[in-house]
């Protein structure tokens, strides 16, 4: 299993392997999967600005969407092929002024709008923590939230082609 | 700039903390009239995904009040038990646990600890600092923790988090209880014990 860790980056074309980004609470898982190559990533987004730090892309959505998409590339996906699920940046407490959740998923549909990439499903916002599980062949995505059972996502297969949005205000 | 600490600035954290959470400890074991044993408290300076994954496993269901300190130190006291361990300190108080009534009285566990934490630290240090209401969630252990980290610092650079663990004797509960300051915050607190950052 392909445990993708907060501000990591993981990529892979091996058929079978599971990436997982858990207890994502603000921060923001991104899967990207490109079905024709077989390849698949995942960011685990923990801040929406680098402000100008080039170390660790993977924390910051600005830099964390065209890594992933370059590392993607360079495994051999086609970028125009790419689809994008998210899920995560909850308000996990009333703290504080800033909304970092919604800040982040905000900032990475900017990136993913930017690289001219399609959002096929998305679990975001709410109060609740998820963990995000990708496994790589057959490209299904699942979201647990806490307390909850894995829920589909994206299936990966031909019906995937309907644009899916589940969004939680 | 990421603030680094000397051995000698975390020892005296780390006796900052054994003092609030023994006193946390007093009250809690005055409150369900059982004994409590406390252990020496772990104090980490980590990067903030090293810092999440050293409090346990992301996606383990836990129970967290949350108490965010106000006055002259940002940050927050918080408490994690894992969700038998709430069923258990909600049965010593004769409540039903996944109830209103047993989020309240767990609710009011934390309002308990976090103020006996903030008295041993406000009597050490002559600094203000006054609880805010809690909060309660039943979550992710990893959501919890970075998120509350985030919220408070929204950096990733160094984290502290001064950690001790209160057992209830005879029970199956174990209570972590986080102190997790703001980095501003640290360097407040170690000043009035004669343990100022170097510059």
């Amino acid at each position: 299993m392909g445990l993708v860790r907060m501000g990591e980056i993981k990529v892979s074309k091996r058929t079978g392997e599971e990436l997982v980004a858990r207890g994502l609470g603000s921060c923001i898982g991104l899967a990207l999967i490109d079905r024709s190559s077989g390849v698949a990533g995942m960011a685990h987004v923990v801040l929406p600005e680098s402000n100008g730090s080039e170390r660790e892309p993977g924390k910051f959505a600005d830099l964390a969407v065209p890594a992933l998409v370059t590392q993607m590339q360079q495994a051999g996906a086609v970028t125009r092929r790419l689809e994008a699920v998210l899920a995560g940046g909850a308000r996990m407490f009333e703290l504080g002024e800033m909304d970092i959740g919604a800040r982040n998923a905000d900032a990475v549909r900017t990136g993913l709008a930017q690289a001219g990439l399609r959002v096929r499903a998305a679990a975001t916002g709410g109060n609740r923590g998820r963990t995000m599980r990708l496994t790589v062949g057959n490209f299904e995505v699942t979201v647990k939230e806490a307390g909850g059972e894995p829920v589909t996502l994206y299936d990966g297969g031909p019906a995937a082609r309907r644009a899916r949005q589940v969004v939680r205000a | 700039m990421t603030p680094r600490y000397t051995e000698l600035q975390l020892d005296a954290l780390r006796e900052l903390a054994n003092i609030a959470s023994g006193n946390a400890a007093t009250s809690l074991a005055q409150m369900l009239g059982r004994e409590v044993h406390l252990n020496v408290p772990r104090v980490l300076a980590l990067p903030l995904a090293d810092a999440v994954d050293a409090c346990g496993s992301p996606d383990e269901a836990t129970t967290s009040v949350v108490i965010p300190l106000d006055g002259d130190i940002d940050g927050v006291v918080l408490l994690l038990i894992d969700p038998d361990g709430a069923a258990a300190l909600c049965g010593l108080l004769g409540v039903e646990a996944d109830s209103e009534i047993g989020e309240s009285a767990l609710r009011e566990i934390g309002n308990i600890l976090g103020t006996s934490c903030l008295n041993a630290l406000v009597s050490m240090t002559g600094l203000h600092m006054e609880p805010c209401p809690p909060h309660l969630a039943t979550d992710m252990l990893g959501a919890i923790v970075s998120s509350l980290a985030l919220s408070q610092t929204a950096s990733t650079e160094l984290v502290l988090v001064l950690d001790s663990e209160l057992a209830v004797a005879g029970e199956p509960c174990s209570i972590s209880f986080v102190l997790l300051p703001t980095a501003g915050g640290v360097s407040d607190l170690l000043a009035p014990l004669g343990f100022a950052e170097a510059a």
